[in-house]
């Protein structure tokens, strides 16, 4: 979005509630697992007892399977592709090629970024692993021996797979098949106010720069992608069973791809087994699926393996980023400035809003009041895998917290002042919301000192503070390092106006049928993979129906029965599709007032509603009251005149903001000088989502948010050789946190309502990713940064970290750290801490 | 990648050593999952053809046959490799043209590559063989580029060094033990019956 953001908060009917809408925090519990709740979750019973239903779950009588044949090579000219042999096995029906794709105008598809990504090679590969044919066979098995059977002749090229080097003169062309593209330049982004932004730098007391590597992760979902296509020729319909975190906007695009009519298309998202903005994208997987099941006419079945879903699916993150920030010489922010590197990978295939090449990257200034900032972006094609999904954020938003938060802690070494006090020093104060950013954001609410005045006593700072002095002092063996970060989130996209994926503006939906017997199925848009949606979406209901929470079943995931959604990523479900549902209940609501006053025969507007006891009663007569059950069997079997039979509402929400949703994370580690690795000592984590719908499912997104960001910050990186190899691209060389390197986590929380959204809530399972790495570097270079240690680029493994210890003069050397005792012949360390 | 390395032999002489060298069944016996090499022409295929068994191989074989199928400069030759690397084990389908030989040298340079499901590579080796300064004995000195592509690449140098290397190291062992097995076994004759041949 531009600095000059015009959209204003317009108030929407139903967003406010007359009666100030539900306030979890001061009287949850009424008891039917409304709001502020820890209902247990409705979809556990069947993922705990092994009935979950996956793509790979599903079987359709005289099913084929596909398996995808991949390049060893990430720049080649394929010469021939000859899958004679493979055919010459007993089961393999079908092997397929650009050329037959080419036949039904499949051969290439549309990324969400504009750009047209091949189905199957169909000149050049361009990334390790991408897609040259396809082998469709009767079993799994068959489809894969004849996938090693495809006999594929390339012309391998130079690949190029660093950014930096891309841009180079004489880099290798990667894109030469695009008009006018000349290079492997993709696009130039800026944002802020530039001139403003060096005036403050050249009046400042103070600067400091640094530069830090976001590396390239993947999200790694335990399901991987797959998907079960079915043409039906009898009704000229297509179904897929696919692992999709949007199946509407993929019905649209499928329809769109294909031509068969979107009215033609079903897609169906069974239960999915994470996302994590991995499955936002559609992959060449999916197309040849359909296209094979096409053409065939039987279902055909297509299931990524684990190396591929890593090497050729939506990677996430790889900036390059360079930091800047000027301030007093009390520690006052004055302007920000940051220019990153953007490795796009082959495609530009980025899955975000597409007014937002840089998605949403502009959040940079972070919690802090700063008047100047200003960015600049390069986005940069090279022979990779495509990529830049919303792996667990909003669109490039944990870059840019990463960046913010980071380059704190790098002021606050340069000045000798404490990162918590710096951090005070450059709050958006709590009374400044509705607040506009430096680069065009209206920030709903905040009360950030707040957040982190609590995490500091969860994490008794202070003490902490003193036991590193000690250690300094006493030249331990083990250092102590504290890390915070202040992180503001942007969720919750978003207002049409602004954000659309694929021209569709990114509102999503609710349609709430009440049945006879008093219970309700709700419908929503968006689609869960394991956030909880059937159990927070219900208790949202429960809330404003003063409905039981069992009474209501949520259904997501099919396009033939639900209403249009843009699907769950960048944290929007509660904030979109949970106001949709809160406004459609409150449409019910209101026309169960109308019923209610038929059945008490009072007016309708001396019907009221009361929160607490869910019931509906004249006023001034709380005894003459009614429930929404009793409503409910009204509406169908007694219905007044005046309305139409029936109880059910449908709303289409177009949120007229944004949400904020912040919290402040503590770690405290120890750094091992001998050795480079890092322990755990304390994690905190305290957050600020509004109002929260289900305080347990919130505290399990938490926990699941912060393993990742410990493992962002201590493991994961997608790596490439020269050759354009991946070499992180499976899981003995990608890792994954487990068990045994996750740390006891301490939890707390603030309450500050989004004052736009009808039921106060913001979006959280997004906030531990996001705010969880820059805590975790800040603590490992806190432990080092009286040495002159001002950063550690992730993934800190212990090579990397006894590399800064070492330059710092703070390495211990082993071989003098053992001593040795004769008379006792053992050898051991010396005594310290 | 590249890969280096020599190794002597006490006791055979370079012509000696350069006779078993150039013999494509000598070659493939001692490489570890080497199928065959054989000349190859445009119409080959990999998956018919049946790979010569009960060879003769020196030093009992018969000079002419041997000397026959010695590797020819400028000839092309189809090796079937089958290599455990990690968790994979790709059946390479490998092409490998003599690129240069010189008998006078004793120094030979091969280029060629191949393909295995999901993997590949291609290669330029070399080797040639020194006397060693007590007259008696040869210095042999290898190397190859490589560029690995694919599956095998992706598993990284820690775990295709130690295969490398394990492959190179039998296969010299096994090249030694032949070497020695001529030079004891082989009467003056015959290598010098061969040496002429080649």
């Amino acid at each position: 979005m531009s600095s000059d953001s015009d959209f204003t908060t317009e108030p929407k009917e139903y967003q406010h509630d007359d009666d100030g809408g539900p306030q979890p925090e001061k009287h949850c519990g009424h008891g039917r697992g409304g709001m502020g709740e820890e209902v247990a979750r409705k979809e556990d019973k069947r993922f705990i007892t092994g009935r979950g239903n996956y793509v790979d779950d599903i079987k359709k009588p005289g099913m084929l399977h596909c398996e995808i044949v991949r390049s060893p090579h990430a720049h080649a000219r394929v010469e021939n592709i000859d899958g004679s042999r493979a055919m010459d096995l007993d089961g393999v029906v079908a092997v397929l090629t650009a050329d037959d794709l080419l036949e039904h105008d499949l051969a290439t598809m549309p990324t969400l970024m504009d750009d047209t990504q091949d189905v199957l090679v169909n000149e050049k590969v361009k990334f390790q692993s991408q897609e040259v044919a396809a082998v469709i066979a009767e079993d799994r098995y068959t489809a894969k021996d004849g996938a090693e059977k495809v006999k594929v002749d390339y012309e391998v090229l130079d690949p190029v797979v660093d950014a930096a080097e891309a841009l180079e003169d004489d880099a290798p062309l990667i894109r030469e098949e695009l008009d006018d593209q000349e290079d492997n330049h993709i696009f130039d982004w800026d944002t802020g106010d530039k001139e403003a932004t060096e005036e403050a730098f050249a009046e400042a007391d103070v600067t400091v720069t640094e530069q830090m590597e976001y590396q390239r992760l993947h999200p790694a979902p335990i399901e991987t992608c797959g998907a079960v296509a079915d043409w039906d020729p009898g009704n000229d319909k297509m179904t897929v069973h696919m692992t999709s975190q949007a199946p509407h906007a993929h019905r649209t695009l499928f329809s769109q791809v294909s031509g068969i009519p979107e009215h033609k298309v079903r897609i169906v998202s069974p239960d999915v087994g994470g996302g994590f903005g991995n499955k936002v994208p559609i992959y060449p997987g999916y197309v040849v699926a359909a296209a094979a099941s096409y053409v065939l006419e039987r279902p055909v079945k297509w299931i990524e393996e684990r190396s591929e879903n890593i090497q050729t699916t939506g990677f996430a993150r790889d900036y390059d980023m360079t930091g800047e920030i000027a301030a007093t010489e009390d520690g006052v922010i004055q302007g920000v400035k940051v220019d990153v590197l953007a490795n796009h990978g082959a495609y530009n295939a980025a899955a975000q809003p597409s007014k937002f090449p840089a998605g949403f990257f502009n959040i940079f200034t972070g919690s802090y009041d700063i008047e100047a900032a200003y960015g600049s972006l390069t986005g940069v094609f090279t022979n990779t895998a495509p990529g830049g999904v919303a792996y667990r954020c909003s669109f490039r938003v944990t870059e840019a917290v990463y960046l913010i938060e980071r380059m704190v802690k790098v002021l606050a070494d340069e000045l000798g002042v404490d990162p918590a006090e710096i951090r005070r020093r450059n709050f958006i104060p709590s009374d400044a919301f509705p607040y506009e950013s430096a680069t065009g954001w209206n920030y709903d609410s905040g009360d950030y000192e707040k957040a982190l005045d609590k995490a500091l006593e969860m994490a008794d700072y202070e003490s902490y503070r003193e036991e590193q002095k000690r250690r300094i002092e006493e030249d331990a063996d083990k250092l102590l390092g504290i890390g915070i970060s202040s992180f503001t989130e942007i969720v919750g996209a978003g207002p049409g106006k602004q954000c659309d994926i694929a021209g569709i503006e990114m509102f999503d939906s609710a349609d709430l049928r009440v049945n006879p017997t008093g219970n309700a199925v709700l419908r929503v848009g968006v689609q869960t993979q394991g956030q909880g949606h059937e159990t927070t979406f219900a208790q949202i209901v429960a809330e404003e129906l003063g409905m039981d929470v069992d009474n209501i079943v949520v259904e997501h995931g099919d396009t033939d029965t639900e209403p249009y959604g843009l699907g769950t990523y960048g944290s929007r479900s509660t904030p979109v599709a949970g106001a949709a549902a809160a406004v459609a209940a409150r449409k019910v609501r209101d026309k169960a007032k109308s019923i209610a006053a038929n059945e008490l025969e009072a007016a309708e507007e001396d019907i009221q509603w009361d929160r607490q006891s869910g019931e509906f009663h004249v006023a001034g007569a709380p005894d003459r009251s009614i429930t929404i059950t009793e409503i409910a069997a009204g509406a169908y079997m007694n219905h007044p005149g005046s309305e139409e039979p029936g109880l059910e509402a449908t709303n289409y929400y177009d949120p007229p903001e944004m949400t904020y949703p912040f919290g402040s994370y503590i770690v405290v580690v120890e750094v091992d000088r001998e050795t480079g690795e890092v322990d755990f000592e304390k994690f905190v984590a305290v957050d600020d989502c509004g109002n929260r719908i289900n305080p347990m499912i919130i505290e399990g997104q938490i926990h699941g948010g912060l393993a990742q960001g410990i493992g962002t910050a201590m493991l994961e990186h997608v790596t490439y050789d020269d050759n354009g190899n991946v070499t992180g691209g499976d899981f003995m060389n990608y890792l994954l946190p487990t068990a045994n390197e996750i740390p006891n986590f301490e939890t707390g929380h603030t309450v500050t309502p989004s004052p736009h959204h009808p039921i106060g809530a913001k979006g959280v399972g997004e906030s531990p990713t996001v705010g969880s790495p820059p805590a975790i570097v800040n603590a490992v270079v806190d432990a080092m940064s009286h040495a002159g240690v001002t950063h550690v680029e992730m993934p800190m493994t212990p090579d990397r970290v006894w590399e800064s210890l070492n330059e710092a003069g703070l390495a211990l050397d082993p071989s003098q750290n053992v001593s040795f005792d004769f008379e006792g012949g053992q050898s051991e360390g010396p005594a310290d801490d | 990648m590249e890969f280096d390395g020599e190794f002597e032999l006490d006791g055979v002489p370079p012509e000696k050593a350069w006779i078993v060298l150039s013999d494509p069944m000598a070659v493939r016996d001692s490489l570890k999952g080497c199928q065959y090499i054989t000349p190859m022409d445009d119409d080959f295929n990999f998956d018919e053809y049946e790979a010569e068994e009960d060879v003769e191989m020196l030093p009992e074989a018969d000079p002419e046959v041997v000397a026959d199928r010695a590797f020819v400069a400028g000839q092309k030759y189809a090796a079937l490799m089958q290599v455990g690397v990690g968790s994979v084990k790709p059946r390479f389908e490998t092409t490998v043209t003599i690129d240069e030989r010189d008998d006078e040298e004793f120094e030979m340079i091969a280029s060629g590559g191949g393909d295995a499901s999901g993997s590949s590579f291609s290669m330029n080796s070399g080797m040639k063989i020194h006397e060693l300064e007590d007259g008696e004995g040869s210095r042999i000195e290898w190397w190859t580029e490589a560029d690995i592509s694919g599956r095998i690449a992706q598993l990284g140098s820690r775990v295709i060094n130690p295969v490398s290397n394990k492959i190179v190291n039998n296969f010299f062992g096994s090249i030694e033990q032949q070497m020695t097995d001529v030079d004891e076994e082989t009467n003056t004759g015959v290598t010098d019956r061969l040496r002429n041949m080649l």
